[in-house]
């Protein structure tokens, strides 16, 4: 689980280019929209981009986009629990 | 009605930030292209808005911050930008990840940033400003394109204040296909010395300048933008001639009262003949100067041409690197930007003193 929160870390800073973000000054439980990471609807997108292009999946229910998205280790659950 | 620039701001193949070209202070390049210098960014635009700024988009972004600061405004009535190729580093970024990716799987921010009016429009999300807000795409006559949106605005006074400015870009695989299109020099030379020239072919640049205008007169600003002319294609140097002499009267001018003509000359053989015949009869007794060698050739180079004249009219210094001739400089009322893009969009800005 640790190695693919690193992995999510370093893809979401290169695809989101936050440059001034190294993987250890993110916090995989805190949250990615609003206070915590400050993304948004853009980056959204980004973030559903890299699920498909990097694990090859894809969100079926867009009302579950919201608790997948919600921090780093959410994301990490959401591939192990179903990547193939 | 008197249209003032209140202030102005330069990020260019030069050290412009600051508003001064110092003949000490000249760079010069030894790449294929003129690449701008640009600031610590982080300085001037929120980091959450810069992470998804191309270059082009934060070298007009930041052009617009010095400019405004340059002015003492915090805000504009208009926003009026130009461009002749837009975004292209983002533009490549998306095509490349259309055919890398089959079409599928794109991620947004480049598209998103791709449009021509990204520049624009950051501006006024920066400055949460809902007014007027253009951008002009038209080539080699972009620059020209929005100031006489400018002009025109203010003189049927829907604006007191716009914010006018270009910005254009060069990437390395730009500046590869123009090479194929024979647009620059295929030999390496010192573009310092671009008016030597005798070879076919130009040096390619890149460039954000931006301008406030005002109809308010005060001793602080710069310049008055007197009057602007744009034409296509003239069959012969009569016909510029004849051009310029209509435009001059129609500012109740004579040719001897430019004091300073600002030539785009830019080294390309083909084309820089239209200059020398006009330095060597209309305007043989102006003092003859000119940019390109500092900024490099791009579409809307005309408005480093404008910055450049700007500065020479406030503080009535001509720096050395822009002269191409001896005549004494006396003190300078007119200035007369000439300039054309492939002979085909052709110019005059006429500029005066406060």
């Amino acid at each position: 689980m640790d190695t693919l929160i690193k992995e999510l870390k370093e893809e979401i800073i290169n695809e989101l280019n936050l440059e001034d973000l190294t993987p250890d000054d993110i916090d995989a439980d805190a949250a990615l929209f609003g206070d915590g990471l400050g993304l948004d609807s853009i980056d959204a997108l980004s973030l559903i981009v890299i699920l498909e292009k990097k694990y090859g999946l894809k969100i079926g229910n867009p009302d579950d986009g919201k608790e997948i998205f919600r921090s780093i280790r959410s994301i990490a659950e959401f591939i192990k629990a179903n990547k193939k | 009605m008197k249209i003032f620039i209140k202030g102005i701001g330069s990020i260019s193949p030069q050290n412009t930030i600051q508003n001064t070209l110092i003949d000490a202070d000249i760079i010069q390049h030894h790449t294929e292209y003129l690449k701008c210098i640009e600031p610590v960014y982080k300085n001037y635009i929120n980091p959450v808005s810069l992470r998804r700024m191309s270059r082009i988009v934060k070298m007009g972004v930041t052009a617009a911050q010095l400019c405004l600061k340059d002015a003492n405004l915090t805000n504009t009535d208009a926003i009026i930008t130009a461009t002749g190729l837009g975004c292209i580093e983002d533009t490549e970024n998306f095509l490349n990840s259309i055919i890398a990716n089959e079409e599928k799987l794109l991620n947004p921010t480049p598209f998103i940033q791709s449009t021509h009016n990204t520049v624009g429009s950051q501006i006024a999300i920066i400055l949460k400003c809902n007014n007027y807000n253009a951008t002009h795409v038209h080539k080699g006559s972009s620059f020209e394109s929005a100031l006489m949106d400018a002009l025109l605005l203010m003189k049927e006074n829907e604006a007191n204040n716009v914010l006018l400015g270009s910005s254009d870009e060069m990437t390395p695989n730009l500046f590869k296909i123009t090479q194929r299109l024979n647009l620059w020099k295929k030999e390496p030379i010192n573009h310092l010395k671009l008016s030597e020239c005798k070879t076919k072919g130009s040096i390619a640049g890149e460039g954000a300048a931006f301008f406030a205008l005002t109809n308010e007169a005060n001793t602080s600003n710069y310049a008055v933008i007197n009057a602007l002319d744009v034409f296509y294609k003239p069959a012969t140097n009569d016909a510029i001639d004849q051009r310029i002499s209509l435009f001059l009267a129609n500012n109740q001018l004579k040719t001897d009262e430019i004091d300073l003509v600002v030539y785009g000359i830019n080294g390309d053989v083909k084309s820089d003949g239209i200059y020398n015949h006009l330095m060597e009869s209309v305007f043989n007794k102006s003092t003859s100067t000119y940019y390109k060698h500092l900024c490099g050739e791009y579409h809307t180079s005309t408005s480093f041409a404008m910055w450049l004249s700007s500065i020479i009219l406030k503080n009535q210094v001509v720096p050395n690197i822009i002269k191409l001739n001896n005549q004494p400089i006396k003190p300078i009322n007119n200035i007369l930007i000439y300039n054309h893009y492939l002979n085909k969009n052709h110019s005059l800005i006429l500029l005066s003193k406060c």
